[in-house]
């Protein structure tokens, strides 16, 4: 079987290389500047998926061994790094507890919708920026999501409640997409086993800065979960040939179910101290 | 006639504070055990092409002769499109197939969905890899 799978694995390393599938060669570095705007500011309009590599939908396929990716070209840049998170002292302990029951927590695994540094880094789900001179809107296929970010010099809405996604507002800094969001819900993550409050404050920098390439970057606050601002940083990559489709999250969600059955025995999936997976 | 191998094998790491743009709707560890992986051979008897979860049951011929039902999870048809897959071209019921996967952790005859060999000896990723969503051991 491996041996038909080393046959296979060329075939599909040969199909690729001929479709200039992007998951088996480098992609050119530089395809040009980032287009602009009418009103002369950068264009960020397009269909973008979290990648290191340019080109056409960026996903893994099978290799020798069962269940590991083919090699390839590693990309030229880290598609997502995040600083280390400065938890306050129970917070690092609450986050652990997280991590230690192997994330049953998990808002995301009940299809609640969860804030931006987690939703932009979606690897398999492609993400959407439609832009105005007035706003911009983001579209995310994962959660079926979308935010508009007014980008007239108007401040924050006083008049509405705190929600998951929180209230944007944009100004351009250059060429760079400054969105501030705050009156955020308290209890989302931000990745799994990290949490946020209502005091969560983020200020996104978006920059397109070149034709395929969309740098994000989250400067991510809470006062009342870390001791100091820290950051994660994502590559975006144009995927021009592909569009957002529809995801509904609760068409099928059997986990929320499940999961209410193996919270009645913990020790079943409770990560054990030393030695236990 | 077919048969249920395990093959046991490590999964290698992460770099640290290099975050790997694979997401999953809920963590592997929760339900699946890493330490047990599977591969099965058998006839798919129904496919859910469904959010946030694709499933392909089938049923697996034993050694015994007994024949087993088995449940897999994978992608939700999004991914699946975009990662080779055709709704009711790729795989059909009727069809036999060989999948990989991991166990999950009460035992029964459920598991993660990694990747599927069609009777072709075509292989296809159905899932993410081991690990994915559980945030990983140390909070850091």
């Amino acid at each position: 079987m491996r041996t038909a799978g080393r046959v296979v694995g060329a075939t599909l390393l040969a199909a690729c290389v001929a479709s200039a599938c992007s998951t088996t060669r480098e992609a050119p570095a530089q395809t040009g500047s980032a287009p602009r705007a009418q009103d002369g500011k950068p264009d960020l309009t397009g269909v973008y998926q979290t990648s290191a590599r340019r080109g056409d939908w960026d996903f893994d396929v099978p290799g020798e061994e069962p269940g590991v990716p083919a090699a390839r070209p590693a990309g030229t840049i880290a598609a997502v790094q995040r600083d280390p998170v400065p938890y306050q002292d129970w917070a690092r302990v609450k986050a652990q507890e997280y991590l230690d029951r192997r994330s049953i927590d998990d808002p995301a695994a009940y299809c609640r919708p969860q804030s931006s540094p987690r939703m932009t880094p979606t690897g398999l789900f492609p993400i959407q920026f439609i832009q105005t001179p007035q706003q911009v809107a983001i579209l995310y296929e994962y959660f079926w999501l979308f935010r508009v970010i007014p980008t007239d010099g108007r401040g924050h809405a006083d008049d509405v409640d705190p929600s998951f996604m929180g209230d944007s507002v944009g100004r351009w800094d250059g060429d760079t997409l400054v969105v501030d969001v705050t009156n955020f819900k308290d209890g989302g993550w931000l990745a799994p086993g990290v949490f946020h409050s209502d005091a969560l404050h983020l200020t996104e920098r978006y920059t397109r800065v070149d034709h395929d390439q969309l740098n994000y970057e989250a400067t991510v606050e809470d006062s009342k979960v870390f001791t100091a601002p820290w950051k994660i940083r994502v590559t975006l990559m144009l995927r021009e040939k592909n569009r957002l489709r529809e995801y509904s999250c609760m068409e099928n969600n059997v986990d929320m179910q499940r999961y209410q059955e193996f919270v009645k025995n913990p020790s079943l999936f409770v990560r054990k101290p030393e030695g236990a997976r | 006639m077919l048969a249920l191998v395990t093959i046991v094998r490590l999964i290698p790491g992460v770099a640290a504070h290099l975050v790997t743009p694979v997401l999953a709707h809920h963590s592997f560890g929760v339900a699946f055990d890493v330490t047990k992986p599977v591969t099965v051979s058998g006839v798919i008897t129904a496919i859910e092409w469904m959010n946030p979860h694709s499933h392909v049951y089938m049923e697996v011929k034993e050694k015994s002769g007994k024949v087993a039902k088995w449940k897999f999870e994978g992608y939700p048809p999004n991914v699946l499109s975009r990662t080779g897959w055709k709704k009711d071209v790729t795989i059909k019921v009727g069809d036999t197939i060989t999948v990989f996967g991991w166990r999950a952790r009460d035992g029964s005859n459920f598991a993660h969905l990694r990747e599927v060999t069609l009777a072709d000896g075509k292989h296809l990723y159905f899932g993410p890899p081991a690990g994915t969503g559980e945030g990983g051991a140390v909070a850091k």
